[in-house]
């Protein structure tokens, strides 16, 4: 079976975000990059299907070239080969699932694992949207996923609870917190990982122009929070939360 | 790409990324309780094995991934930037034991037990101290008589690290040195030996340490052990090589430690200094809060430069490479104790209580100025080996 999984190389979400002056981006000076963690999920699974079922896993990624590390890592954590699609624009979600528009139709892959969501963005998009331009049915929020006979069976995290899904492959699979617990690349692995081909390849190679529909105008960050009451008792809580706040 | 000393090849930036999300994940959240409980992970200490950390020298054919002692220095500087006391225990085992045999010891044994220590099913360690010799190595007093196709081991080893996982269990393999001639001749020799020998037993687990609390250290004791010939380790009376050798590498090692500890405690203090405020400022706007901050960066940036350096040029399995193996020791461990220091008085009350970490870091500082020889043992073995040195190259 071939699967097909992204990374996306993000600011570390752990950081403490600031903002440029402007207002025209965030600053990234002293910040570490990592793969998307939703992403390492879904290289997980992409690699456990590959176990259990033989195959080959290709990992692409949009971005600039220093985004060869986060598909070396996915190459140490077990997949067999990677796609850099090399662009230091800061593209919309639109623009990335076309170009992986044209990798899936190269590659042609049985099953596409994605992130849900970039944690660096938070759009939740690129993964419908890419299901869109291929015409594939799409299953997102996955917290299971099991193959078998050319259809995908697919357990989803949905809004107050859980929902199971059935789709015929090839599809495109988002992965949620749940599906796994994402292996560490081991250093056995990140040697191996080092021999293991890795292509580049250009939006205009793929004949995809990444003209932005979606600009971004400006950041703000969020207004301050006024500062807490500690109260003494729940009376007093409930109290306030009447009279004061009016949430009751 | 720009030069990069602390990551000469992506393989090595990978490694440590690798590292450091396991110590952000797994590591850090154990590290108080371990070092309150004064007990070893080991659980943890697996793990590293799955990850290819114990074999991080040792060639794949055995078990180990290959790599160079700049990758080893990685792993110690990633690992003690959370927890030193579980790093030391690493380091015991990956350096001490694992390394030392891989390049001391012959084909055999490093089938016999390479393989379960590269993966954490074994874990190991070496003595050489004892307690009336330390600094002093050739004072020590353990002997080996040769007996039949056996030696007789005798004596007491003092202040093993991995020497008990447990109070009452001992770790389970161990390289340990001895004499096997007279006291003057220096004839000293190595040998593996293995709990369950008769003979060999746990004398103490060492209780009430300052730091390095979540490993652990012991007394050990060698009541007319046998030891088959198979376990001796090199030949008989050449151990002191091996020793010079595999001390080059746990100095540097620890040298790694010291940055690791230096790092994070001027982390600490950095954030620390922007977010408190004190007289209507942060506390970074205060120029004395601005020295502490900046000469512990600058002097963690110049431990960190010597240490790649050495590293970059340190290979495994060459002798007579002392003076910088002591000098990175000497600096680093200095200035690692010293920075922890001064996170403590940028923090104030807050760095004198463990929900900060730099108290438990100041308190594993200051071991390494002792382990692995002490600052006073560096500056003697350095200035021997100055002497009559007209020139600086
Ligand atoms: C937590 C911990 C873990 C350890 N792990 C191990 C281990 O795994 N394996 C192992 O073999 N050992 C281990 N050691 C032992 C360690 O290497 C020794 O403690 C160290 O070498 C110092 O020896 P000592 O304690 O006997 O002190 P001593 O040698 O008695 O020294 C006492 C003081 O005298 C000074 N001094 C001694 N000689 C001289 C001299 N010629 N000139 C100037 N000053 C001198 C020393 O610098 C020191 O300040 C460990 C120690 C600790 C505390």
């Amino acid at each position: 079976m071939k699967i097909l999984t992204t990374v996306k190389r993000v600011t570390d979400p752990d950081m403490k975000v600031k903002i440029k002056p402007d207002g025209s981006g965030i600053v990234t000076d002293g910040v570490e990059y990592k793969m998307n963690s939703f992403d390492e999920y879904g290289v997980e699974e992409a690699i456990k299907l590959k176990e259990a079922h033989g195959g080959e896993v290709v990992v692409v990624s949009v971005g600039p070239k220093a985004a060869t590390k986060e598909i070396r890592t996915a190459l140490a954590m077990g997949a067999d080969r990677g796609i850099l699609i090399e662009t230091d624009e800061d593209l919309d979600s639109d623009a990335v699932a076309r170009l992986l528009a044209e990798v899936v139709k190269a590659e042609a892959p049985e099953v596409v694992l994605m992130g849900k969501q970039a944690v660096d963005s938070d759009r939740n998009q690129a993964g419908q949207m890419l299901a869109s331009y291929l015409g594939y049915p799409q299953a997102t929020f996955a917290y299971s996923l099991e193959v078998a006979d050319g259809w995908a069976t697919v357990g989803r995290e949905v809004d107050g609870g859980t929902s199971t899904k059935r789709v015929k492959l090839p599809a495109i699979v988002t992965a949620d917190l749940r599906l796994n617990e994402p292996r560490y690349a081991s250093l056995p692995g990140i040697i191996k990982a080092k021999r293991k081909p890795l292509d580049t390849k250009s939006p205009s190679d793929l004949g995809v122009d990444i003209t932005n529909k979606v600009n971004v105008l400006k950041f703000e960050a969020p207004p301050a929070r006024a500062a807490g009451q500690i109260v003494d008792s729940v009376d007093a809580l409930i109290e306030k939360l009447r009279d004061e706040a009016k949430a009751l | 790409m720009a030069f990069d000393l602390f990551n000469p090849t992506e393989t090595h930036l990978t490694f440590r990324q690798m590292i450091r999300q396991f110590v952000e994940r797994e590591v850090e959240p154990q590290a108080e309780a371990h070092d309150h409980g004064e007990q070893f992970n080991q659980g943890l200490f697996r793990k590293l094995g799955e990850l290819g950390l114990h074999g991080v020298t040792v060639p794949e054919r055995f078990g180990g991934s290959g790599m160079d002692a700049v990758a080893a220095v990685i792993a110690h500087e990633e690992l003690a930037a959370s927890d030193p006391g579980f790093c030391l225990a690493y380091l015991a085992h990956s350096m001490l034991f694992v390394n030392n045999l891989a390049i001391n010891g012959n084909d055999e044994q490093r089938q016999r037990f390479l393989p379960g220590a590269c993966d954490g099913t074994l874990i190991g360690g070496m003595c050489m101290s004892e307690p009336d010799a330390g600094t002093d190595v050739m004072g020590m007093s353990t002997t080996a008589k040769k007996d039949g196709d056996d030696y007789i081991l005798n004596g007491r080893k003092m202040w093993i690290t991995n020497g008990a996982i447990s109070d009452t269990d001992l770790g389970d393999v161990f390289l340990v040195y001895a004499h096997t001639g007279e006291k003057h001749q220096r004839s000293i020799s190595l040998f593996l030996v293995e709990k369950g020998m008769e003979g060999f037993s746990l004398g103490q687990k060492i209780k009430g340490k300052l730091g390095m609390r979540a490993s652990t250290t012991a007394e050990l004791v060698f009541e007319d052990v046998r030891v088959p010939s198979k376990n001796l380790v090199g030949l008989e009376g050449g151990a002191v090589k091996s020793m010079m050798r595999n001390l080059a590498l746990e100095r540097l090692t620890l040298a790694a430690m010291s940055l690791g500890i230096a790092r994070r405690c001027v982390e600490i203090m950095n954030s620390y200094a922007q977010d408190r405020k004190a007289f209507g400022q942060p506390l970074n706007r205060f120029g004395q809060i601005q020295r502490h901050i900046a000469e512990s960066y600058a002097e963690y940036m110049a431990g960190r430069s010597y240490v790649y350096q050495v590293a970059q040029n340190l290979a495994l399995d060459a002798y007579g490479q002392r003076i910088d193996s002591d000098g990175v020791k000497l600096y680093c461990s200095v200035m690692a104790k010293n920075v922890a220091d001064r996170a403590i008085q940028t923090l104030g009350g807050y760095g004198y209580v463990s929900e900060y970490k730099v108290e438990r870091l100041w308190r594993d500082a200051k071991l390494l100025e002792i382990g692995g020889g002490t600052i006073e043992a560096h500056q003697k073995n350095m200035t021997r080996d100055l002497t009559g040195l007209e020139k600086l190259l």
